[in-house]
């Protein structure tokens, strides 16, 4: 018993700091390139697959042997109140029409995702995934985990989401005459999250304010409204 | 190192807080209610937030290893990602795409309107 709990230390200490390093290396190679598509979170996931299937682990062992990071996920999400906080003085001002544009942008997103997906595809577990793909990662595992998604599906299509919104949407929006600094903000958190906010923060402050206000406030939203939407939606379509 | 235990304190608080309201009230993970705890405690200064900013920036930076044991969990979905993959793609492609055009068309036109006013 007490070899059999040794190991389970020791194998906990292994993949964890193995996917550890692997991240800190693609993180320093992200930060020396510069590119976008360059993302740590997706590199690091395409290298720890081939590397389970060779020395034959299932994600059930790895899952279990990588516990101490899953569980730094919901301090994660409180750290986030801090840039929240910072940018509160920003919007003073405009937070109510903000709010309101954002929630009903939001819903009506989820509305379209859900539907789209069980058109194309009929599987609920999908569709709520997918639907939850706009918030920034931690909250949309938190969710999807609440209401029956699959949290690697949803993970991913955190990923896609982000990097989509990251590498196209400043070019995309300037197409559609979007130019105001601050629509462009709200526009890309909103859709991109902390991904596409990270990559447009480098253009100007109010970027950066915005995008990060965006993601913040959208996450709350989806965290609010989902749990009552998706599962209506579902009953409504099935 | 004062200020990193105190962050990991006043992280720590914020979240006991959080779970506390999901069991008292429900309605939002415990995570997000202790982010907007954390907000509420920021704002009034009830937290000194010169003492938490260098250790939450570090965090903000490197959070994102904590999300990748989730994300490794396709490997059990190889076979949805074979059947539907493109399909699924396409779907957050135009619904990312639909979402960000809309918040963005919305408000630049209040932008716009606001400026004419002036």
């Amino acid at each position: 018993m007490n070899n059999y709990s040794l190991d389970a230390i020791l194998i906990t200490l292994i993949f964890t700091l193995t996917t550890t390093l692997i991240y800190q290396l693609f993180f320093g190679l992200q930060k020396h390139l510069k590119l976008v598509w360059f993302n740590p979170m997706l590199l690091s996931i395409m290298v720890l697959i081939p590397l389970l299937l060779i020395f034959n682990v299932s994600f059930e062992q790895y899952f279990s042997a990588t516990k101490p990071l899953n569980q730094l996920l919901e301090p994660a999400v409180v750290a986030l109140g801090f840039p929240l906080y910072q940018h509160l003085k920003t919007i003073k001002y405009q937070w109510k029409i903000i709010l309101a544009l954002l929630t009903l942008s939001s819903i009506i997103i989820i509305i379209l995702s859900t539907f789209l997906t069980m058109a194309l595809l009929a599987l609920p577990e999908i569709a709520i995934s997918l639907s939850l793909k706009s918030v920034t990662t931690p909250v949309g595992i938190a969710l999807t985990e609440e209401l029956g998604g699959n949290s690697a599906i949803t993970a991913f299509a955190i990923i896609l989401a982000g990097l989509f919104g990251a590498l196209l949407g400043p070019s995309w929006l300037s197409y559609i005459n979007v130019n105001s600094p601050k629509a462009q903000g709200l526009a890309i958190g909103a859709a991109s999250h902390a991904l596409g906010t990270a990559t447009i923060s480098k253009i100007s402050y109010e970027h950066a304010a915005y995008g990060s206000l965006s993601l913040i406030f959208s996450a709350v939203i989806t965290a609010l409204t989902s749990p009552l939407l998706i599962p209506m939606l579902l009953n409504l379509i099935m | 190192m004062k200020n990193v235990i105190y962050s990991v304190i006043a992280v720590g608080l914020c979240l006991l807080l959080g779970k506390l309201s999901t069991a008292l009230f429900g309605g939002l993970p415990a995570s997000l209610y202790g982010m907007i705890i954390f907000t509420i405690l920021l704002h009034f200064q009830l937290l000194k937030s010169n003492r938490i900013q260098k250790s939450i920036e570090w965090v903000l930076q490197n959070m994102g290893v904590c999300f990748v044991p989730a994300g490794v969990g396709i490997i059990n979905h190889f076979e949805l990602i074979k059947n539907h993959g493109l399909v699924i793609v396409f779907i957050i492609f135009m619904t990312t795409f639909s979402l960000m055009t809309l918040v963005g068309l919305w408000y630049q036109k209040i932008v716009n309107s606001s400026q004419t006013h002036e």
